[in-house]
């Protein structure tokens, strides 16, 4: 039995060792950018041998809250500026860059219980959901309710909270609440409307829209901080606005 | 049973597991003040939430009690065979993940779900209202009061309850002046085991329920949220769910224990 035990151990020892070469760079993302940096990892990883990405979504504050209790990330890429400045100012992050921009939109479920057809007929609403005031998209939609009321009139926002059956604390919640019918509509980003989910996107007026600026810094004191410089800069690169764009977000000036 | 030499290492083998249950517990207290506390209390999550826990903890106690006792003396009573597989749908919410139970609760009440067109006809709503807590209270925490009384159902003297028969009481009669004093310890305990799982519930509410300040949003709700703006909210909010818990823990142990005594002054072992 000793010698069972024995070489067990010599072989889990031996199962935790890795190959000299490889290091993890940890990147803490909105979930938004869920599709956006999955698909620039593998481009990443390519051009430097040995790297392996990993890959953190939630909500920006979900990520700053865990920055702030000592997470060991190396990237953190927020939806708004905010979350990024207040951990700068912590002296948390570094190196703080805009990267990528996008706007909001309405989304209905496909078959549209409620019969919205755009942003003024949204106190039509039964059920709505909506990000939390922390999240960067519950507070770019309560922005916008504000703003439609140049608009629509005093009490629109109003009006429209008092439909709202929940608070969710990342965008891809508030998504998958419109996508199973539960919802009857919700605001998330432009960028959450393209690709396969089941949803219906409508605009949003101009006089309400708010734009989202996507912020990315180096976690200060981070493991791989020369690996979290060349992905910030990557992310300037022709080839990541490329994919950004495709995946509807809006880059460059 | 050892001998006293022979304690020492199974003490010592025995002290990290201890220190682990115990460490996060004293950690969580010597975290806080009472100014923080205050502040916590202050916070204006605490309030709604803690009375949204109360009033949907009550209820769903009330109708596992009510809809449990009845299948819990089933399975006691019941030929073993033809209870088996009931044993297994009842324990089947321990078991499940509470994510798994909260998408469970909303393919079945939800607007796509199985009863969802017939109660959109009635003009029912179930998701995301107090009463969807409600219900995802009463499924996870529903196995342990069921499990706990249908034990203690099963340790009732059958030939108590043929007396009790003889003497004229119906089958009803039996049951509630015989049966249920009888196994009444294992009741409470189960219902406040049951309480203590409702309290906590977080997964399938968040999912099913959703998670609306003041409707929605319970106590555990409001810890996770409250962590994102206020920590020290969520430290308070920690706080006083976990002295609920010591204080419902102390009370598990002790009533059956007052039970016992109070039986023994007043039953017929006192001449003993």
């Amino acid at each position: 039995v000793r010698r069972a035990l024995l070489w067990a151990g010599v072989l889990a020892a031996a199962g935790c060792q890795r190959p000299e070469t490889q290091v993890d760079l940890h990147i803490f993302a909105a979930s938004s950018l869920s599709e956006a940096f999955t698909a620039l990892a593998p481009g990443f990883e390519a051009a430097h041998p040995g790297v392996r990405v990993r890959l953190t979504f939630a909500g920006s504050q979900t990520l700053r809250l865990q920055l702030e209790q000592g997470a060991a990330a190396d990237v953190f890429a927020s939806a708004n500026a905010e979350h990024v400045e207040a951990l700068a100012a912590e002296g948390r992050v570094e190196a703080a860059r805009p990267f990528a921009r996008n706007h909001l939109v309405l989304i209905v479920p496909l078959e549209d219980p409620a019969g919205i057809e755009s942003f003024a007929q949204l106190p039509r609403a039964r059920r709505l959901v909506i990000g939390t005031p922390q999240v960067p998209v519950g507070a770019y939609t309560r922005q916008a309710l504000l703003r439609a009321e140049a608009l629509y009139g005093p009490g629109f926002s109003a009006a429209v909270l008092s439909r709202v059956v929940s608070e969710e604390s990342n965008v891809r919640l508030v998504r998958a609440k419109v996508a199973m019918g539960e919802a009857d509509a919700a605001v998330v980003y432009a960028s959450d409307a393209v690709g396969g989910a089941p949803v219906r996107a409508l605009p949003l007026p101009d006089a309400a829209q708010v734009p989202a600026e996507y912020w990315a810094a180096a976690v200060t004191g981070g493991p791989q901080r020369a690996l979290a410089e060349a992905w910030l800069q990557g992310l300037g690169a022709p080839e990541a606005q490329a994919v950004l764009t495709r995946l509807g977000f809006e880059v460059g000036r | 049973v050892s001998p006293p030499r022979g304690r020492w290492p199974v003490a010592l083998a025995a002290a990290p597991m201890l220190l682990l249950l115990a460490l996060p517990v004293g950690a969580l207290l010597a975290s806080s003040s009472p100014s923080a506390l205050a502040s916590g209390v202050r916070h204006p999550l605490f309030g709604p939430a803690l009375a949204l826990s109360a009033r949907t903890t009550v209820v769903s106690l009330a109708l596992v009690v009510l809809a449990g006792t009845p299948l819990a003396w089933w399975l006691a009573v019941a030929p073993r065979r033809a209870t088996r597989a009931v044993e297994l749908l009842v324990d089947l919410p321990i078991v499940l993940p509470p994510a798994v139970v909260g998408i469970a609760l909303l393919e079945t009440f939800g607007r796509r779900g199985v009863l969802g067109p017939a109660l959109d006809a009635l003009g029912v709503q179930v998701p995301f209202t107090p009463g969807a807590v409600v219900l995802a209270q009463v499924i996870v925490s529903a196995p342990f009061y069921v499990q706990s009384a249908a034990a203690a159902f099963r340790r009732v003297d059958r030939d108590l309850l043929l007396v009790a028969r003889t003497l004229g009481q119906g089958p009803a009669g039996a049951f509630l002046r015989v049966a249920v004093p009888v196994a009444l310890p294992g009741l409470v305990g189960g219902a406040a085991l049951a309480w203590a799982r409702a309290i906590g519930e977080f997964g399938a509410t968040l999912l099913f329920a959703g998670n609306l300040p003041g409707t929605t949003q319970t106590v555990p709700l409001a810890i996770y949220m409250a962590l994102e703006s206020d920590v020290r909210a969520a430290l308070a909010l920690s706080l006083v769910l976990a002295g609920a818990a010591v204080v419902l823990l102390l009370a598990l142990r002790g009533v059956p224990a007052l039970w016992a005594r109070w039986h023994a002054v007043r039953g017929p072992e006192e001449a003993r």
